[in-house]
C-alpha cells in the first residue's frame, strides 16, 4: 500500500507565513513569466478564500480581477517553502524511510513491511498549523492521483473509486501536459472514461505512452518510488587542547582522521573525490580545498596532496581546531580506453601541478585560455586537472601570423617621433631601452581601444611593428598620456 | 696564418688517417628532425634537445606555434608543458583549442624554471617539456652550473621524457641534439598565413661537443 502526502496551495501558504493577516483574504501568486505568455500571465497559486469567489489557478490575471478586484497578488518565498517542503518530508520519514519526493508539495510513501497506516489525526505538519492532506491507494500514481482531488483525501481509495476523478490529473503525469484538452474535445470526463477505450485502441492513436497511463489508471502498473536518501556526512571534527603550530602537527593529525574517513568511505563502496580542511586558528579561520584527480579511498593516496598542500601553509596564527570533510563520489573501475588520450599517473600529476603552484605562486600554473576581447593580453589560466572553463574564448585565427613574445611588464622607453600630416604619430627611433636604434621599416598604426563606457578602464593605444637595425621585428606602443613602450618581441 | 710545418703536418696525418679527417656524419636523429622539426617523434625520448636562434630574427616561438599546431578540436589533457622562463608567451598569438594543448608554468627566476622542469620531467605524466630560457638575462643563464643539465638528462633518461630547451645560445653541454633555426620573416611576411612562415623556416642540426 502506498500513501501520498500533500500540502495544498503551497506557495501561497509560504507567502502568507509572515502575513498571517491576509489569510482569510483572497489572495494569490503569479506563475513566473514566459516567453510564451504573450502577455497574459497566469495564476499559479490561490487561497481558499481566493478559491470561493469562484476564480482558479491557470486564469489569466485579469480574467482573474474581473472577478475578483479585491484579489491580492504576494511574492513567492523560496525559503519558506522550501522549510515547509523539509517538514512534510521529515513527516513522512517518522511514517516509513522510503519516501519519494513527487513534486515539490507531495511525497509517496511505501508503507509495505510498516504497521502504521492509520493516518488519523495527521492534520497540521508539527509545530505549524499547515494543513497536510493524505490518501492511501494500491499503486504510488493512484495515491498521488487521489490526494490532488479533495473529495478522495484522507482515506483509502480503491481503483474502482479513482475513476470518478477528472481527466485533467494526467497532466500531472510525466509527458502528460498537452493531452488533457485533447481528450476532453473527444468527449472523456473521468479517469473511468479513458479506461473504458480499448488500449490497443489508444496506443494506436496517441502512442505507447497513452497505453501506459490506461495500466496505470487501471491499477496493472506499480512502479518503484525513487527514493529520497538524505545526503550523508562525511565532516570530522577536532578541537585541540593545545594550539598546534607547525604544519608536521597538522599533517599528523590529518592523517588520524584520513584513516576514518578512508574506511567510512570503504563501507560504503565510495571515494573522495574533493577534501576540505578547514583549520580555525587562533585569529580567524582558514580553509583549502583539494580536488584530487580522480576519486581516491586509500589514506596513503589522500595524504600525499594533503602533505603537498601543508608545504605550502603559511600559518598566520596557531591552530585550535581542524574539520575533514569529503565530497563522495563512486569509484573509478575502468579499463583504459585505447582510443583515448589519459594521464598515466592522475595522482602524481595532481600532486606535481601542486608543487609547481607552490614554487611558482597560485594562478601561474594552468592551460592558457585566450580571451575573445581587444584588450591586449587578455587570457585566463584553467586549472590544468578541472574542466572546461565556462569563460567566453576566442574563437578563430589570431591576429597576426606571427607569434609575439611579450615582455610582461612592457618595457617603457624614450622615442623620437615626429607628427605627420593625418594627425598620426611616426616613431623615427629608440632612444632607450635594449633596443635602441633608427626605426628602418615600420608597419603602423593600428589603433585600438576599449572600456570606452567606464571611465576608469577606458583604454587606447597605437602599435606598430618595427624594424630596428640588428634587432629582431618589435611591438612599439604609444598609450595615451604620451607613454611609449615595447610590448614584445617577434622573436 | 698557420706556419708550413703545422699544415704539412696536417697533411700527413690526413694522408695517414683519412677516416678521421672525413666530415663527421650526423647522427640519424639531427636528420630527421631537420626535415621535420614540429614532430614531437622528431626528437630523441629520453634525452635533451636544445634549440637556439641562427640568425637575429629568431623562430624560437614560431617553433613553439608550430608544435601546437591549429588543431580543430581543444585538448581534454594538456601534450605539452612549457616552463615560461622570462612569462614571455603570448596566448594570444595562438588559438585557443591550440593553447588547451600546453600547460604553461609562469616563472621569473631561472631558479624557478630549472626547479619547475626537474618536477615536470620527474613526473612524466606528459612526456613532452619545454624550457624556455629566452626571456632571461644572459649573465643568469651562463651561470647554471653543468650538474644541473646533467641531474636533468638523468631524469630525462629514467622517464623517458623529451625535454627541449629554447635558449639564445648553446647552453646545455649535453644535449643530445641541438637545432639552430632560421627565420627571415620580414615585416612584408607579416600579412602571409602561419603555415607559409613555418614552411619557410629551417632548421638545421648543429654540431655537438659532447663532455666526455
Amino acid at each position: 500500500m502506498f500513501a501520498a502526502f500533500h500540502i495544498a496551495d503551497l506557495p501561497v501558504i509560504a507567502a502568507l507565513w509572515d502575513q498571517p493577516e491576509w489569510c482569510g483574504r483572497p489572495c494569490g501568486i503569479l506563475r513566473e513569466a514566459t516567453d510564451r505568455d504573450d502577455g497574459k500571465i497566469p495564476l499559479l497559486a490561490l487561497n481558499i478564500a481566493a478559491r470561493d469567489t469562484g476564480i482558479s489557478a491557470g486564469w489569466p490575471l485579469a480574467r482573474a480581477l474581473v472577478r475578483c478586484p479585491d484579489l491580492k497578488l504576494l511574492s513567492r518565498h523560496p525559503e519558506t517553502e522550501a522549510t515547509l517542503r523539509t517538514k512534510l518530508l521529515e513527516l513522512a520519514e517518522s511514517f516509513t524511510p522510503d519516501v519519494e519526493i513527487t513534486s515539490p508539495d507531495t511525497v509517496l510513501l511505501d508503507l509495505a513491511g510498516t504497521k502504521r497506516v492509520d493516518f488519523d489525526g495527521l492534520e497540521t505538519l508539527p509545530d505549524s498549523e499547515v494543513e497536510v492532506c493524505h490518501a492511501l491507494a494500491e499503486t504510488p500514481d493512484l495515491a498521488h492521483f487521489a490526494v490532488m482531488e479533495p473529495q478522495t483525501r484522507g482515506r483509502f481509495i480503491s481503483t474502482r473509486e479513482i475513476g470518478s476523478l477528472p481527466l485533467s490529473l494526467i497532466s500531472r503525469l510525466e509527458g502528460g501536459g498537452k493531452f488533457p484538452p485533447l481528450l476532453d474535445l473527444l468527449g472523456l470526463r473521468t479517469l473511468a472514461d479513458y479506461c473504458r477505450l480499448p488500449r490497443q485502441d489508444l496506443i494506436a492513436r496517441f502512442g505507447p505512452v497513452a497505453g501506459h497511463w490506461h495500466d496505470l489508471i487501471s491499477g496493472k502498473t506499480r512502479r518503484l518510488l525513487k527514493l529520497h536518501r538524505p545526503p550523508e556526512s562525511l565532516r570530522q571534527s577536532i578541537d585541540f587542547d593545545d594550539a598546534i603550530h607547525s604544519s608536521e602537527a597538522l599533517v599528523f593529525i590529518l592523517n588520524r582522521l584520513l584513516h576514518v574517513l578512508a574506511s567510512r568511505l570503504a563501507a560504503r563502496h565510495l571515494a573522495a573525490s574533493v577534501l576540505e580542511i578547514r583549520l580555525r586558528l587562533e585569529q580567524g579561520e582558514m580553509r583549502r580545498e583539494i580536488r584530487l584527480p580522480e576519486p581516491l579511498s586509500d589514506p596513503a593516496a589522500l595524504l600525499k596532496p594533503i602533505q603537498t598542500m601543508a608545504e605550502s601553509l603559511v600559518l598566520p596564527s596557531p591552530v585550535i581546531g581542524l574539520e575533514l570533510d569529503a565530497t563522495a563520489a563512486i569509484p573509478l573501475a575502468r579499463q583504459n580506453d585505447w582510443t583515448r588520450r589519459q594521464l598515466p599517473n592522475p595522482g602524481r600529476w595532481a600532486d606535481t601541478l601542486a608543487r609547481l603552484e607552490a614554487l611558482v605562486g597560485g594562478g601561474q600554473v594552468g592551460i592558457p585560455v585566450p580571451l575573445a576581447v581587444h584588450q591586449p593580453d587578455a587570457f585566463r589560466m584553467r586549472d590544468a586537472g578541472g574542466d572546461a572553463c565556462g569563460f567566453p574564448t576566442a574563437d578563430g585565427l589570431p591576429p597576426c601570423s606571427m607569434p609575439l613574445r611579450r615582455f610582461r611588464p612592457s618595457l617603457e622607453i624614450s622615442v623620437a617621433s615626429e607628427s605627420r600630416s593625418n594627425g598620426h604619430l611616426r616613431p623615427l627611433a629608440l632612444l632607450t631601452g635594449p633596443y635602441r636604434g633608427e626605426v628602418l621599416e615600420q608597419c603602423g598604426p593600428f589603433i585600438t581601444s576599449g572600456d570606452l563606457w567606464n571611465p576608469d578602464q577606458e583604454w587606447g593605444r597605437l602599435e606598430w611593428d618595427i624594424r630596428v637595425d640588428r634587432f629582431p621585428i618589435l611591438r612599439l606602443i604609444y598609450q595615451k598620456g604620451g607613454r611609449w613602450q615595447l610590448d614584445g618581441i617577434y622573436f | 696564418m698557420t706556419s708550413p710545418t703545422i699544415e704539412d703536418l696536417r697533411k700527413q696525418l690526413r694522408e695517414k688517417f683519412p677516416q678521421a679527417h672525413g666530415h663527421a656524419p650526423l647522427p640519424d636523429a639531427s636528420s630527421e628532425v631537420a626535415g621535420r622539426p614540429f614532430e614531437v617523434s622528431s626528437f630523441p625520448a629520453g634525452a635533451i634537445s636544445e634549440i637556439i636562434p641562427a640568425t637575429q630574427g629568431g623562430g624560437l616561438s614560431l617553433w613553439i606555434a608550430g608544435l601546437l599546431a591549429d588543431p580543430e578540436e581543444a585538448a581534454e589533457f594538456p601534450k605539452f608543458v612549457l616552463v615560461d622562463g622570462g612569462d614571455s608567451f603570448d596566448p594570444a598569438s595562438h588559438t585557443a583549442a591550440a593553447c588547451s594543448q600546453l600547460l604553461w608554468v609562469r616563472c621569473s627566476k631561472i631558479q624557478e624554471a630549472l626547479k619547475a622542469a626537474d618536477l615536470l620531467v620527474r613526473d612524466g605524466n606528459v612526456p613532452f617539456v619545454i624550457l624556455d630560457l629566452c626571456g632571461l638575462p644572459v649573465a643568469a643563464l651562463r651561470a647554471i652550473p653543468a650538474s644541473a643539465w646533467w641531474r636533468l638528462k638523468l631524469l630525462c633518461e629514467t622517464g623517458a621524457c623529451r625535454l627541449v630547451v629554447l635558449s639564445p645560445s648553446p647552453l646545455v653541454p649535453c644535449a643530445n641534439l641541438r637545432l639552430s633555426l632560421t627565420n627571415h620573416s620580414r615585416l612584408a611576411d607579416f600579412d602571409l598565413p602561419r603555415r607559409e612562415i613555418l614552411q619557410r623556416m629551417r632548421a638545421l642540426p648543429d654540431r655537438l661537443r659532447h663532455a666526455t
